[in-house]
């Protein structure tokens, strides 16, 4: 096997291996998000959007530096996204050869579109607004394998166990007979789907087209290798044969065979290894010629790719839905637009977000979906709450440990329990209980946080839920199992919603006077106020005899 | 005093000193004999007072046979720590599952199927931790349809058929051992309604369904062999999930009948800061009088132990 195959397999596979443990239990010994935070774009888009220094995300500042000394190895040995269109190609046969010609000048056409792109993502990003999500290589590969393969993975795996159950309890398996994957659905999955697909098969053009000609991350990479210290040299015995063009995935040699462009080289050792006269061979510090013109930018392209940044910024800037606190105050917020526990204040929050899917792939009850443009043209795959789906577990704070940019806060079990999201309200036109005089109650039944109560209210000949909303957490349990069929009768609404930069959640919730306080109000009988709990508590006791004010499920006979 | 009152007294004091002394004796003999208590109280810790209440029937023996396949169905409904007492403490689920262990059952399976995310719920109510280890053991939480299968209910009066789990009814005997808490909607959830814990789907219960007719209708095909109610502690109000209030009782109640382990358990309790008795609870009085049990205790031997 191939030098680069040996490094490059097994880091795709620590790839995969570190998506699937991002998952309820997280392991405690090794973190699950360090491909995103290897990614510089990521990590420099990030902090240039959110014009923050973050620490999570610094480590990639060492993989640049890393980068002077062994040119683009990141994408020859790293990047998902390299590995993916490797073994696409090889599965498709191309095995990175190119057609027609090769060399640097002659396949350089779209060369400087890298860094147009580049370009326009950091205007943009200097005003505040983050499209690293649609660029992003690492970003591109984890909601990829997260919210296309992943699911379809599972159901495989499901198939294959439903056929072998009979069989494992006579080899000593019996283990395995209860196993059986819970196939997570996610929003936009064949959007994504299309979009990598598109990706791959730009690969018809030319092997790694995403590569060379448009991966801003790879540009970031580019500029650092202009004369990487470990770098291809060409000895007298060349012949000039030109397989090493041909081989070359990412046309980096010149027509010379001689030069390298190595700031398009990623160090993959292919062109070392075709050599028939050994002519060829990657060196630390070797004296090689230059290349002039290795990134052919003029700068009226330059100037022009910055506009394209700023026009799109100011074009998500005045969409309907784009909710950047402050700036445009009549963005509408769509009702169903519940955040994660723990997510920064909206502005903040889709600057760092770079749509990885991390936090919706690892999210225990897959309640957390990618949106589509419900937060605005820049808010596209944010996560969001889908409470009808499934609730917020109170145990779990897995979100904002994985978020490697901490656009979710890492945030404790006891400060995640504060985070309040949302509050929820019930539709009494729809709930059973409410309109149809019938036991219910199940949203009483459900509710971690204790936020419903079961009152008897008069006109109602059953108890009816009513939200004590000083103690609603927003966690949409109350939503997810509402047995009413198509829209729930109660439902989480962004009311009340916890946002913090930085400090506690829990002094916050105390300075502001709540347990989960909000503001009591008092004519709606759907909701409850503290006066109307502590009447409550007054009331009960043995001394109530009325079947009507017996606890539902108790009789007085 | 005078004399005639002393004497009095006196025998009276004599007579209540001769029969707390020669009464427990009496009532211990009879108990004694191969006669099983219908309903068994044992006070102490939630491990060795389960033990000590099925000892009081002559040990697991009398349930699980050589060989059987045994369920288990504790309450493992929520993601709350034991002190909650929202889920069986898992002291109870591994005593248990040790007694049929020795006894020779050949597989036991501890079943629930939970309201919130199965792992969390097996993990967080501490089940799997406690019974990890021990031999021919299964702690699961299936909610793959995959995993049921239709039954039809030919008592339901309100459910009629529902999807049950396979293993349920694949298994020689079925052990309840709900842990006893308040409900927002049947007053109290036990062995009765614990058995909604087996099925598929329970949105009919609440939607379409009176839940305390639905709940007896499907007792009607799951019957246990033996309840072990762990009463610990009770969630006294707030259930089904808590948090709420916890009251420690430090017993564990057992009968053959699913019925009379409820109604002794509600009266041993205090709910919603109130005394209530077996027949007080809608879907007790229900199980009673369609012949699933006997929630009258009056009429029943119960037996005392202590660990």
């Amino acid at each position: 096997m191939r030098f680069q195959r040996l490094l490059q397999i097994p880091f795709f596979l620590l790839f995969l291996f570190l998506l699937w443990f991002a998952a309820y239990p997280l392991p405690a010994w090794f973190d699950v998000n360090v491909f995103l935070r290897l990614d510089p774009l990521i990590s420099l888009g990030s902090m240039a959007a959110a014009r923050a220094f973050i620490l999570k995300a610094a480590w990639a500042f060492a993989f640049l530096g890393l980068t002077l000394f062994l040119g683009r190895i990141f994408c020859g040995y790293i990047c998902p996204m390299g590995a993916t269109i490797d073994f696409w190609d090889w599965v498709n046969g191309r095995r990175g050869k190119s057609k027609g010609e090769n060399s640097f000048e002659g396949a350089g056409r779209f060369r400087g579109l890298k860094y147009l792109i580049l370009i326009a993502l950091a205007a943009s990003a200097l005003v505040g607004i983050s499209w690293i999500f649609l660029f992003s290589p690492l970003s591109l590969m984890t909601r990829f394998y997260s919210f296309v393969l992943y699911p379809v993975g599972l159901m495989i795996a499901n198939l294959v166990l439903d056929l072998l159950r009979p069989v494992f309890p006579h080899v000593g398996l019996d283990g395995l007979s209860y196993v059986s994957y819970s196939v997570p659905l996610f929003n936009t999955n064949v959007f994504v789907a299309l979009l990598v697909l598109s990706i791959l098969l730009l690969g018809m053009i030319r092997a790694r087209f995403w590569c060379r000609n448009l991966c801003p991350a790879g540009a970031l990479f580019a500029l650092f290798s202009f004369r990487p210290l470990f770098r291809r040299a060409v000895s007298e015995k060349c012949t000039s044969c030109g397989r090493c063009i041909r081989a070359c995935p990412m046309g980096a040699i010149a027509e010379d065979f001689v030069k390298t462009a190595h700031s398009e080289c990623i160090t993959c050792l292919k062109c070392e290894e075709v050599c028939p006269e050994k002519a060829i061979a990657f060196k630390v510090g070797a004296k090689v010629p230059r290349l002039s013109a290795e990134m052919n930018l003029d700068r009226r392209r330059v100037l022009g790719a910055g506009a394209a940044g700023l026009a799109a910024a100011a074009l998500t800037m005045t969409n309907l839905h784009h909710l950047h606190e402050g700036e445009t105050p009549r963005a509408l917020r769509s009702a169903g637009l519940i955040r994660p526990p723990g997510a920064l204040p909206e502005k903040d929050f889709q600057a760092r977000c770079v749509r990885c899917g991390e936090c919706v792939k690892g999210c225990l009850t897959n309640t957390l979906q990618p949106v589509w443009l419900e937060a605005g043209l820049s808010g596209l795959w944010t996560p969001k709450i889908t409470a009808r789906l499934a609730g917020c577990e109170q145990g779990c704070n897995l979100c904002g440990q994985v978020c490697p940019t901490a656009a979710i806060r890492p945030l404790t079990l006891e400060e995640k329990s504060f985070a309040k999201v949302g509050t929820a309200r019930i539709d009494k036109t729809r709930c059973i209980a409410w309109e149809q005089d019938r036991k219910c109650l199940i949203c009483d039944e459900i509710c971690p946080y204790n936020a419903i109560v079961s009152q008897f209210v008069t006109g109602h000949p059953v108890t009816v839920p009513v939200i004590d909303e000083d103690k609603c957490n927003g966690c949409g349990y109350c939503e997810c199992k509402c047995p009413v069929a198509g829209e729930s009768a109660i439902m989480v609404e962004p009311a009340g919603e916890l946002r913090l930069a930085a400090g506690s959640y829990k002094e916050k919730a105390r300075e502001l006077g709540l347990v989960f306080h909000a503001k009591a109000r008092v004519e709606d009988h759907s909701i409850l106020n503290s006066d109307q709990r502590e009447a409550r508590e007054l009331t009960e006791g043995p001394a109530v005899k009325d079947e009507k004010k017996m606890p539902a499920g108790f009789i007085t006979n | 005093m005078d004399r005639r009152e002393f004497l009095k007294r006196s025998a009276r004091y004599a007579a209540v000193g001769a029969a707390s002394v020669t009464l427990p004796g009496m009532i211990e003999r009879v108990y004694a004999g191969e006669k099983e208590p219908q309903i068994v109280v044992a006070n102490g810790g939630p491990g060795p007072a389960t033990r000590a209440a099925v000892n009081a029937f002559g040990g697991m023996g009398r349930f699980v046979k050589q060989g059987d396949k045994v369920v288990i169905k504790p309450n493992m409904s929520f993601p709350n720590p034991p002190d909650w007492g929202s889920t069986t403490h898992p002291d109870v689920v591994r005593e248990l599952t040790t007694l049929c262990v020795e006894a020779g059952a050949s597989s036991v399976l501890v079943l629930d199927n939970p309201l919130r995310s199965a792992e969390l719920c097996l993990v967080r109510s501490g089940v799997r931790k406690a019974c990890e280890g021990l031999p021919q053991t299964q702690v699961q939480g299936p909610t793959n349809k995959a995993f049921y299968e239709e039954v039809r209910i030919p008592e339901g009066r309100a459910l009629t058929s529902t999807m049950v789990m396979k293993k349920v009814l694949e298994a020689n005997v079925l052990i309840a051992c709900p842990v006893a808490k308040s409900h927002s909607a049947t007053g109290v959830s036990m062995a009765l309604k614990g058995m909604m814990g087996l099925i598929f789907d329970r949105k009919d219960f609440h939607l379409n369904l009176d839940i305390d007719v639905a709940v007896v209708d499907l007792c009607t095909v799951l019957k246990p062999n033996l309840t072990v109610i762990d009463a610990s502690r009770i969630l006294s109000e707030g259930g089904p999930s808590g948090p709420g209030k916890v009251i420690p009782m430090n017993k564990i109640i057992a009968s053959r009948d699913m019925v009379a382990a409820d109604s002794m358990t509600v009266e041993l309790g205090t709910w919603y800061g109130r005394k209530f008795k077996g027949h007080q609870v809608k879907h007790i009085q229900i199980a009673s009088q369609r012949g699933l049990g006997n929630m009258d205790i009056s009429s029943q031997t119960v037996k005392e132990v202590s660990a």
